[in-house]
């Protein structure tokens, strides 16, 4: 059975249509990548898989049980870290996790074990101020802290990273595959490498509807690197290389893809460009990545 | 039962810390003291003025100062004093869904109604108490410098212009479910008192509306009696009820 | 006033909670280094040209940052 499955969902806000016909299904105990650009639908995707938002048609199951709006039944497997947590500033980490034990009706004497154990484990065991003090990074580790609570067995954070900086964000991506040992975790960004890095899995989104999904091998896989590409020195530079190459295609002002092109083609590219003087920065064998895929689907 | 009470020592743990607590107890208090006190001072300032009064023609005879002088400062402040209450507990709601607090709260499986519960009881007692702390000091004080007895029904009096404001309490969840800010909640609980007040103008309705009970004064000094009040006691009473159930059910169904 | 003594059940404790409420909102202003609006010297100001009560109940309001 899948942690959570999505069956054909969709939303509309007024007349614009934010989620269109969007299916997923995330396995057990994976690191489940959710791609897609600012505004693609991310996280009115997780607010209805919480049931914060309805939607207008399709259905949501999450551990076997269908999510309701308004109802929160399934929230009791679910650990939700939104993009900026916010808590009781008048209360200090303890006191929150201690009062977020309690709204779960969890046993006292169990409660303080894992709330100890959590503070430790995302560093704030030692924190005594009160939360309205604390910087981006320390809400989110809090905010961490406080979705693990009652051992969820889906773990849904929305963009976890972005807002902090490169030591922050290692900290929270370590502490998410930390949690994959206990939980399935599903979680929202842009920030490709921080996917590349932690995710065993991913669904790319775009334009409200999931254009792949599956396995980051798979990924790599369905699609064997072929052909190469060539960074050059000025925007006229690509312009040279296009008129010379009828099958390069453009990929930004400085670069030029040559998609199926045998090794044969980039040697004679290459001699191409020293006969013809175009400055070039560096001529590489392409990878199918997470970007060039992302790009690709993007730019469609 | 555990969650309610969880969320409900939570919200006692904010109206503490805030110190919206103190501020409230503190001004409903001051209030409670500077009705007598104004009363006290009446004869006083009166006489001190009296000499340029009389200059300018008026004469002023001598001021006779009871316990009634007192009451009707009280029902003269105490509307201040419930707007200062509305204005404090409009943000009550807003501020949370605003900030998004209750979403982590309600994602982890509490239910909507235990928040609805604890937060709407919450400013029904912190209303009771402050209230009450007012009229209690008003009370002590009349009795002490004068006496109460001139007054007829001064509890039953009060407990009107109380539950009056009982439903402008219940009403603010119902905004907060359909307004985004502490300040529009307090203007469109303040409506909420210009309607019934207008509505008091038709002569048909005028003793049953909820703003009737606001002149619960007229006991005091006799010119009416407490079954004048039940028509509006009993419209105010629905209403509250209404409310009550209005705002669990929109509630539950706010967009957070 | 020679009947001072009669006033002074009212006069001690208005004082006392008047100043009561003054304190506390001073010591609230000097522990918070943000406020939702204004600053700290416009608070100061009103809190204390205000004292009788409105200034405090504008500060709590208006100026407390939310805890």
């Amino acid at each position: 059975m899948n942690m959570l499955e999505i069956e054909n969902i969709s939303k509309r806000f007024g007349d614009k249509s934010v989620i269109k016909d969007l299916s997923l299904s995330v396995p057990n105990n994976c690191i489940f990548g959710f791609v897609g650009q600012n505004g693609a639908g991310k996280t009115t995707t997780m607010k209805m898989i919480l049931g914060l938002l309805s939607v207008d048609s399709g259905q949501i199951y999450v551990h076997g049980e269908k999510v309701e709006y308004g109802q929160n039944r399934t929230n009791q497997y679910c650990g939700y870290l939104p993009d900026v947590p916010e808590f009781y500033n008048f209360m200090n980490a303890k006191e929150y996790l201690k009062f977020c034990a309690d709204i779960t009706e969890m046993q006292p004497s169990e409660s303080k074990a894992r709330s100890e154990m959590l503070l430790e484990l995302v560093g704030l065991d030692k924190e005594k101020h009160r939360i309205g003090g604390y910087s981006r990074g320390m809400k989110q580790r809090l905010g961490i802290a406080q979705a693990l609570l009652n051992q969820p067995k889906l773990l849904i954070c929305d963009e976890p990273t972005s807002a902090l900086d490169p030591i922050g964000r290692k900290e929270i991506l370590d502490i998410l595959i930390t949690a994959k040992s206990q939980t399935t975790v599903l979680f929202s960004t842009h920030i490709l490498s921080d996917v590349d890095r932690i995710s065993d899995r991913i669904a790319l989104l775009h334009g409200g509807k999931v254009v792949f999904s599956g396995n980051k091998d798979d990924l790599r896989r369905r699609k064997p690197a072929v052909g190469f590409e060539v960074e050059l020195e000025n925007p006229g530079a690509v312009d040279a290389i296009l008129r010379l190459h009828t099958h390069a295609k453009r990929l930004d002002t400085l670069r030029v893809v040559f998609d199926t092109a045998t090794e044969e083609q980039m040697h004679q590219a290459i001699s191409l460009l020293i006969q013809e003087k175009i400055p070039f920065r560096k001529v590489e064998k392409s990878e199918y990545t997470l970007e060039s895929m992302f790009m690709e689907v993007v730019g469609k | 039962m555990k969650s309610l009470i969880a969320f409900s020592k939570k919200e006692a743990l904010e109206w503490w810390r805030s110190g919206r607590l103190a501020i409230l107890v503190v001004v409903f208090a001051l209030f409670g003291i500077m009705n007598p006190a104004f009363a006290k001072l009446t004869p006083w300032l009166m006489e001190s003025m009296s000499e340029s009064l009389e200059k300018s023609g008026i004469v002023i005879k001598e001021i006779r100062v009871d316990a009634l002088t007192s009451w009707e400062q009280f029902y003269k402040n105490i509307p201040i004093a419930m707007m200062v209450f509305i204005l404090m507990v409009s943000g009550s709601f807003t501020t949370e869904i605003q900030k998004g607090t209750f979403i982590l709260v309600l994602t982890k499986g509490l239910s909507r109604w235990k928040v609805y519960i604890a937060k709407t009881f919450g400013m029904l007692l912190v209303w009771t108490a402050a209230y009450w702390i007012c009229f209690g000091i008003t009370y002590i004080y009349n009795d002490f410098y004068w006496d109460n007895s001139v007054a007829a029904h001064p509890v039953l009096a009060a407990a009107f212009v109380y539950f009056f404001g009982v439903w402008l309490t219940v009403m603010v969840p119902v905004f907060s479910a359909i307004l985004s800010n502490a300040i529009a909640v307090s203007i469109g609980t303040g409506s909420l008192v210009i309607i019934s007040y207008v509505l008091g103008m038709l002569p048909k309705i005028k003793d049953n509306v909820p703003t009737f009970l606001m002149g619960s004064q007229s006991l005091l000094v006799r010119a009416g009696v407490p079954e004048d009040y039940y028509p509006a006691i009993a419209v105010t009473a629905i209403l509250v009820l209404v409310s009550f159930g209005l705002g669990w059910v929109m509630f539950d169904r706010r967009r957070l | 006033m020679a009947e001072i003594q009669e006033y002074l059940p009212l006069i001690i404790p208005l004082i006392i909670v008047q100043f009561g409420l003054l304190l506390y909102t001073i010591y609230h202003i000097m522990t918070h280094k943000t406020y939702k609006k204004g600053t700290r010297t416009i608070w100061l100001i009103v809190v204390i040209v205000g004292m009788q009560f409105i200034g405090p109940i504008l500060y709590f309001l208006l100026g407390r940052e939310s805890e």
